[in-house]
């Protein structure tokens, strides 16, 4: 730009500031308008879509998708294009020149015109880069898989729950329901061992949370504990061997309590009288924490699988496993302890409580219901209750 | 020029300004100052019965320290606290527990058996064996648990504020 | 007395110049475009204000950064609202921020003799951009755990100096509590230092040569 462009820029500017306004309170009023805006935007986004919660950040976790920010998402899919020896023009090269071409943008566009119709080049690039910009975004975010779904816990109640599940799911074979240890029942290279229990204050005391977190994510190979952490080849996440932490420290630990009263067992709903329960409802938290672990693929059960409805009712070598109306259908007598060709007492190590085989039974009698309208229809038609029926003594 | 159009659209905007940020002041400034008080809100007492052993154990007018710990969850850490506390029987079935913590300014006070008083060492604060006041700064006797017998065994109600 | 007490501060403080100077100024008429400079800082203050509030309670350390961030989150009165103004208080600010540079170019306002006014304007998005590459690892979740991971390792593919780059963005060969602490300096002091003073200098340079205005057909 030479003098005589200069000049001329000066008067035009001179010339628009007095046909202009005062910037109080003509572009203030603007600006107010738009700041308040934008932060009634900000306290919308906030109120109404909030910070999605996350696990807690896993280094051995290699089944996670990484994904920067949206608004990297364009560099992160550029990169794709240039693969192998070349990548550096990608990751360097190209974002260098960019950035360098930003900031010298007002001397290497030496065109001395500013209206849009005297510098179709220069628009025409940033509209390309821009262009460009947009669809890589938007083709990096059209082609990201989903992310396999993860545990997380918001509360501490919901970390304790977690912990109850995953604790059903991965400890109750060998240490028993509650803790209590004993005598390991059908897990294959430990059969017959016998283990203490983990409830009491001999181990609740002694054991930080770090120290039990430890032992769950390593395992205690010399007896025979297999390491549950993914970073020792096990199944579990960071986040889910904490939940479980949790979960032993709320429940067992006869110096900690609840910050709230209510207790994590208290959960399981309540049945009224004449009530048929519904697998959905009532019977599906009892199969979680009693059966499940077991009742899985791989794992010696022949092949009576219980964690849907649908495997519950239909799977087994002694498939059905439950007849709707009959309580002579295996499930219950084995609940019952009784040793039939199905199989044994289940389950192995410790009955279960008396009033969980009765809700398993007013269950079978109301028609084994899935969901709660089922049941409650049943319940409408007034479903027998166990006692009048056919006791456990079957044949 | 008090009438002049563009003083009065000068005042409006002011006045809408002032509007404006006094409401996001008060939609953010609010929740703000809950977030800041937010620890010291948390009102959360609790009460437990503390087990101290047999009674048995414990010889008879001679107080004897007996220390434990309660893990309490501070956001996101779990403190553990220990207690100690001073249990003299009185009679076979009698007995008296006071806290080891100085009313003057929380040191723990100790036993000490030649001069048959609990002494607190920062400003020598002296307290009978029943935990009356003797000599020094302290404002009122040590503090006295609740204390219950269940089946031999010696109870102390613990209130954490 | 109101009005002595006015004298006398004005005397000091020079509060009639700032009033003639930066109030009373005359400028072109501009549309409603010219307001995103604005929102940017004021998007910006907001960030201040409540990042300030969320280091009541963060701690950057991976053992508690995530768990102070959940108790942020479910624990702490509004701290839910806090941290989600801003987080998404972040986005939006990269967005006008981002709109603010396409306006200023399609205006043409870069030229004589605001070169200055723009360069500024560069490092502003830069460190802007920075703010949220740094911020994005605080929550220490797997998210940010790995969107870091990868951003740190784009850099090390530049032959020869390209891993000493990454090592010192990490403090180390891989993420760690080096990482986490120094992305939190980063975050909380160096940007917002640099962003800080370039704003002055913007801002200066914005009253001195005033708004650009709109070019017409002869411009």
């Amino acid at each position: 730009m030479n003098g005589e462009h200069k000049q001329r820029y000066r008067e035009k500017y001179t010339n628009a500031k007095q046909k202009g306004v005062k910037f109080f309170p003509d572009i203030i009023y603007k600006d107010l308008l738009v700041a308040f805006g934008l932060f009634i935007l900000l306290i919308g986004l906030a109120v109404f879509v909030g910070v999605p919660n996350e696990p807690k950040a896993d280094p051995n976790d290699t089944s996670y998708i990484p994904r920067p920010e949206w608004y990297f998402l364009f560099l992160f899919q550029l990169l794709k294009y240039f693969p192998g020896q070349i990548e550096w023009i990608g990751t360097a090269v190209i974002p260098g020149l960019a950035v360098l071409a930003l900031f010298l943008l007002p001397f290497i566009d030496r065109n001395p015109y500013r209206h849009w119709s005297k510098r179709k080049l220069a628009l025409g690039i940033m509209g390309t880069v821009v262009v460009g910009i947009v669809v890589l975004t938007l083709l990096a975010a059209f082609t990201t898989p989903p992310q396999p779904e993860a545990a997380v816990a918001n509360t501490l109640r919901e970390q304790i729950a977690l912990g109850e599940e995953l604790y059903a799911l991965h400890c109750v074979e060998c240490h028993g329901i509650e803790g209590e240890g004993g005598e390991i029942k059908g897990v294959p290279g430990l059969e017959g061992v016998t283990l203490k229990p983990i409830n009491d204050q001999d181990v609740m005391y002694p054991f930080t949370d770090e120290t039990l977190y430890n032992i769950i994510a390593m395992g205690q190979p010399l007896q025979g504990m297999p390491p549950f952490g993914r970073a020792f080849g096990g199944p579990l996440s960071p986040t889910e061997i904490e939940a479980i932490v949790a979960f032993m420290r709320y429940t067992w630990d006869d110096r900690v309590e609840l910050p709230e009263e209510e207790t994590v067992a208290a959960a399981m709903p309540t049945l009224k009288e004449g009530e048929v329960p519904s697998y959905d409802v009532h019977v599906a938290p009892i199969f979680k924490r009693y059966c499940v672990s077991c009742h899985v693929p791989g794992k010696k059960n022949n092949n009576y699988l219980m964690r849907t409805y649908e495997e519950v009712m239909t799977t087994g070598d002694h498939a059905p496993n439950i007849i709707p109306g009959d309580l002579g259908s295996n499930l219950i007598r084995m609940v019952h302890r009784e040793e039939i060709e199905a199989g044994g007492p289940m389950p192995p190590t410790k009955a279960l409580k008396p009033e969980l085989v009765e809700i398993l039974e007013r269950w079978v009698l109301g028609g084994a219901p899935e969901t709660a309208e089922q049941a409650a229809q049943a319940s409408a038609k007034g479903a027998p209750l166990p006692t009048a029926a056919a006791p456990t003594e079957m044949p | 020029m008090p009438n002049s159009p563009s003083l009065t659209r000068r005042q409006f905007v002011t006045l809408v300004g002032a509007a404006l940020s006094a409401f996001m002041g008060t939609l953010v400034g609010l929740p703000a100052i809950g977030y800041l008080l937010s620890p010291a809100l948390e009102r959360r007492e609790r009460e437990s019965w503390i087990s101290l052993g047999p009674l048995d154990q414990y010889p008879l007018n001679q107080p004897t320290l007996f220390t434990f710990t309660r893990t309490k969850k501070h956001g996101w850490e779990k403190t553990v606290t220990s207690y100690g506390v001073y249990v003299l029987r009185t009679s076979p079935t009698q007995v008296r527990v006071f806290s080891n913590v100085c009313t003057h300014l929380s040191c723990r006070v100790r036993w000490d058996e030649e001069a048959r008083e609990y002494i607190c060492p920062c400003h020598d604060g002296h307290f009978a064996i029943d935990g009356a006041i003797i000599s020094g700064p302290q404002p009122r006797p040590l503090d006295e648990y609740e204390t219950k017998i269940e089946g031999g065994n010696l109870f102390i109600l613990l209130r954490e504020a | 007395m109101l009005r002595r007490l006015f004298q006398w501060l004005d005397e000091r403080l020079g509060l009639t110049t700032i009033h003639d100077v930066v109030l009373d100024r005359k400028v072109p008429k501009v549309n409603w475009w010219f307001t995103l400079g604005s929102a940017s800082l004021f998007l910006f203050l907001l960030q201040g204000i409540t990042g300030v509030f969320l280091t009541v309670y963060y701690v950057p350390s991976p053992d508690h950064a995530y768990d102070s961030v959940q108790y942020i989150m479910n624990e702490v009165r509004f701290g839910w609202l806090i941290r989600g103004m801003h987080h998404w208080g972040a986005n939006l600010m990269v967005l006008v921020v981002f709109i603010h540079m396409l306006r200023t170019f399609f205006y043409a306002a870069y030229k004589y003799p605001r070169e200055l006014t723009w360069i500024s304007g560069v490092v502003l998005l830069l460190a802007t951009l920075g703010m949220g590459f740094t911020g994005y690892l605080l929550p220490w979740n797997q998210r940010a755990y790995w969107a870091t991971t990868v951003g740190t390792e784009i850099p090390g593919t530049i032959p020869i100096i390209g891993p000493f780059i990454t090592s010192v963005l990490r403090g180390g060969s891989e993420l760690s509590a080096l990482t986490l602490s120094r992305f939190y300096s980063v975050h909380i002091w160096f940007l917002p230092a640099v962003i800080t003073v370039t704003i002055g200098l913007h801002l200066y340079l914005v009253i001195r040569l005033g708004i650009s205005h709109i070019p017409d057909e002869n411009d």
